[in-house]
């Protein structure tokens, strides 16, 4: 009878617990979904081959596309990337192999204080560091920017990647006479290489989808330019200008442009599981 | 690890078939010498089983090591085991011809009376029954086993013969006594010969079969007893 | 009988807890020499310290141990580690490579590039691990995909391509089902013709099988070390034959 109980109790509570997280599973992806939606039924409009191929049209002219806007935030993810990608995978590496000690410690907690940081303070630190002395704006100073803006998400992600290969490879590879670092870099690293890329590319993603940073330092350009010395457009700056004007056709192509923006995130992110697949079938 | 195992255990059974060889040759010599009379055969025989004992002791430890050291089960167990009966009964079998040896020497002047007395008989059918006793253990040969098995019964009777044939001679003969009893000793030295070669045969065919069949026929009525008591009670 | 190592006066330490206390002890060339003992008696300890793994998990020694007359705590251990080799409790081939790069990892990772050099070392490895005739045919799918015992094999062979003197073998059958243990301990015994091996195991009936001289360590102390056959059959230490009839605490 008692037993029976319980039975039904442990029943119950766990249909309560299912429904719960079903639920917030839900909350999740509801928003998502709507974002979606919005983006893509707003922004198929202007959707078409002018938009990737053309220059904006001045103020009054319909049409046009967003050419230097793609060049642009293509060349800042890379400027970026170039920056941030080295530097946080070593400091990642670095803090897992070697940081335990009061560095490593100091390493760690600054990482996560810069993790922290708006994105507009790292804009105006660019700011400061690059555009002041150059006494110009430049595509080099924004992708400054969104370099340091990633390294603690590459940082981060790569040291709990490297973590979690299992110690009994470092030392296999030590047993075998092969020296620590050439361990590191060829036998962990290598392991754990499928979750820093995913690091990676939440660095880059995150890069990408940046506006305030680059207010200050890119700037934004509507004429061609891909001089990383000069100002450069940039598909975010266009969606944040094209969305607060008051023309229509403007206030269209900057969903247009949030659009392309997803699309290029989603192609990149697919380059990189494709690039990091694994070569062998797991069990 | 099979294959090392393999090779203790072949290392084991092939002691013990040159062990038993030596046995084998020994038995032959003595009983030769007491069928023709020449007992220069005997030579050497009190000597030679030394090589015995040294291979008893040897098959003892091997037998030891391979059982604290591989933990043999089924097969590998009854072979191990039955390697130190066997081991055990062949040994006795050297001892046995060592002291019919000595009996030998000292009866070599009543040929007559050996040769009535038809111990020569028995000594053959007992060297017979351990040299297949061995064959058996060598080659697995569990018939051969049954044949050993059933021959004791043939020795025993040929034992009882003798024995009373020697007793009549003494009572009738006094001054054979001294050569009538030591060819009654070595009448009861082939009876427990052939007793060794039962239980080397026995342990055969534990080995090959896992059955015991050693002291059957007398438990077998000894249960028929126990359930006539029963019936009675 | 030549002697590869010789350990003299070994006292090892996890920070200031001694593990090791004054072990001295022959290990002749070409044996199987087996380390027995409950756990945390210090025997994986031992074994790590006679090519410096010990260092890996931060544990320190003071002594000698010499390999062919060669204090091997003054040299360099990347070196001492191409010398004496080490197989693990775990199988642990590198996931990522596939059996192949496995076997050849030791070989590349030091500098040997030339294809036509490695593959031929690594099949005689594989061979000599017992391991070729199953994994001939997919010497390309990843380390990682078979079976346990396999994947010990391969571990072996890795190690046996660096072409090491000493293989050092922390109970390397302890996480393997019956059939693998016995074909590891087949294995064991044919390499012996060519390397020494030192093993330590929880499993005395792996010792006695496999070994030619066994160790018995107890609380850091080696108490004794003799013949397999003699130890498993008449110790000379109350302390052993209480270990080995299992009557211990």
């Amino acid at each position: 009878m008692n037993s029976r109980f319980f039975h039904y109790r442990k029943k119950i509570t766990s249909m309560i617990m299912m429904s719960l997280t079903f639920a917030a599973t839900l909350a999740a992806i509801v928003p998502l979904i709507f974002i979606f939606y919005y983006t893509i039924s707003k922004g198929i409009t202007y959707l078409n081959l002018d938009f990737f191929i053309a220059m904006p049209k001045p103020v009054g002219e319909t049409g046009g596309g967003m050419a230097n806007a793609i060049v642009g935030t293509l060349m800042l993810i890379g400027i970026g990337g170039a920056i941030g990608v080295p530097v946080g995978i070593m400091t990642g590496t670095y803090l897992s192999e070697f940081g335990n000690n009061k560095f490593g410690f100091m390493v760690r907690f600054l990482t996560d204080v810069l993790s922290g940081v708006p994105s507009i303070v790292v804009g105006v630190v660019a700011y400061t560091m690059v555009v002041l002395p150059m006494k110009h704006f430049s595509a080099i100073a924004g992708g400054i920017a969104l370099g340091i803006l990633m390294i603690p998400t590459i940082t981060r992600t790569t040291e709990e990647m490297i973590k979690l290969v299992p110690h009994s490879l470092r030392e296999a590879g030590l047993a075998l006479g092969i020296p620590k670092w050439k361990t590191t870099l060829a036998i962990v690293i290598r392991s754990a290489w499928k979750g820093i890329a995913t690091g990676v590319l939440l660095g880059l993603s995150r890069a990408a989808g940046e506006t305030a940073p680059l207010l200050f330092t890119a700037l934004g350009n509507r004429f061609w330019s891909t001089s990383i010395g000069q100002p450069i457009a940039s598909l975010t700056v266009y969606i944040y200008d094209y969305a607060k004007s008051p023309f229509e056709d403007w206030n269209q192509q900057a969903w247009t442009a949030a659009l392309v923006l997803i699309l290029l995130i989603s192609i990149l992110s697919l380059v990189f599981r494709i690039i990091t697949r694994s070569k062998y079938k797991t069990n | 690890m099979k294959e090392h195992f393999q090779g203790e255990i072949e290392e084991l059974k092939s002691n013990l078939i040159r062990m038993a060889s030596v046995v084998d040759d020994q038995v032959d010599k003595v009983i030769t010498a007491l069928e023709t009379g020449n007992i220069d055969l005997c030579k050497g025989v009190k000597s030679r089983d030394m090589e015995v004992d040294a291979y008893d002791n040897l098959i003892q430890t091997q037998c030891e090591n391979i059982i604290a050291l591989f933990q043999p089960v089924a097969t590998d167990l009854r072979l191990v085991m039955s390697a130190i009966m066997i081991n055990n009964n062949i040994e006795r079998c050297g001892d046995i011809a060592v002291n019919i040896s000595q009996r030998v020497k000292k009866t070599g002047n009543e040929r007559a009376l050996i040769v009535e007395s038809q111990i020569i008989d028995m000594a053959r059918t007992s060297q017979t029954m351990l040299k297949n006793a061995i064959d058996s253990f060598i080659r697995n040969d569990t018939e051969l086993a049954s044949q050993v098995i059933a021959n004791d019964e043939t020795v025993d009777k040929m034992n009882k013969q003798i024995f009373s044939f020697l007793v009549a001679k003494m009572q009738s003969n006094p001054e054979l006594i001294e050569a009538c009893t030591h060819l009654v000793v070595m009448t009861r030295h082939l009876e427990r010969m052939a007793d060794h070669a039962t239980n080397i045969a026995e342990n055969l065919v534990f080995y090959v079969e896992a059955k015991i069949i050693a002291h059957r026929k007398k438990t077998e009525r000894y249960v028929d007893s126990q359930e006539e008591k029963d019936k009675i009670d | 009988m030549e002697i590869k190592l010789s350990i003299k006066n070994l006292d090892a330490y996890y920070g200031k807890n001694q593990v090791l206390k004054n072990i001295s002890l022959d290990i002749p060339k070409n044996k199987v020499v087996a380390i027995i003992g409950p756990s945390g008696c210090g025997k994986s300890t031992f074994l790590r310290s006679l090519n410096r793994m010990h260092e890996v998990v931060g544990g320190t020694i003071k002594g000698e141990i010499l390999l062919d007359g060669e204090d091997l705590t003054k040299t360099d251990p990347v070196l001492l580690r191409k010398r004496v080799g080490m197989v693990f409790q775990k199988p642990n081939p590198f996931p990522s490579m596939s059996i192949f790069n496995n076997v050849a990892a030791g070989l590349k990772l030091n500098g040997v590039r030339n294809k036509k050099q490695i593959t031929p070392i690594v099949e005689k490895c594989l061979r000599q691990a017992a391991l070729w005739e199953e994994v001939k045919n997919n010497l390309n799918d990843s380390g990682a995909n078979i079976s346990g015992g396999q994947q010990q094999r391969l571990c072996i062979a890795r190690t046996l391509a660096v072409n090491p003197e000493v293989i050092l073998m922390d109970e390397p059958a302890s996480a393997l089902d019956p059939i693998s243990t016995t074909k590891i301990e087949d294995l064991i015994f044919e390499l012996k013709k060519d390397y020494t091996i030192v093993i330590v195991t929880h499993n005395m009936q792996q010792a006695a099988r496999v070994s030619d001289y066994t160790a018995f360590f107890y609380m850091g102390e080696l108490i004794e070390f003799s013949d397999t056959k003699k130890m498993f059959t008449s110790p000379d230490k109350q302390q052993t034959e209480d270990y080995i009839r299992g009557r211990f605490g």
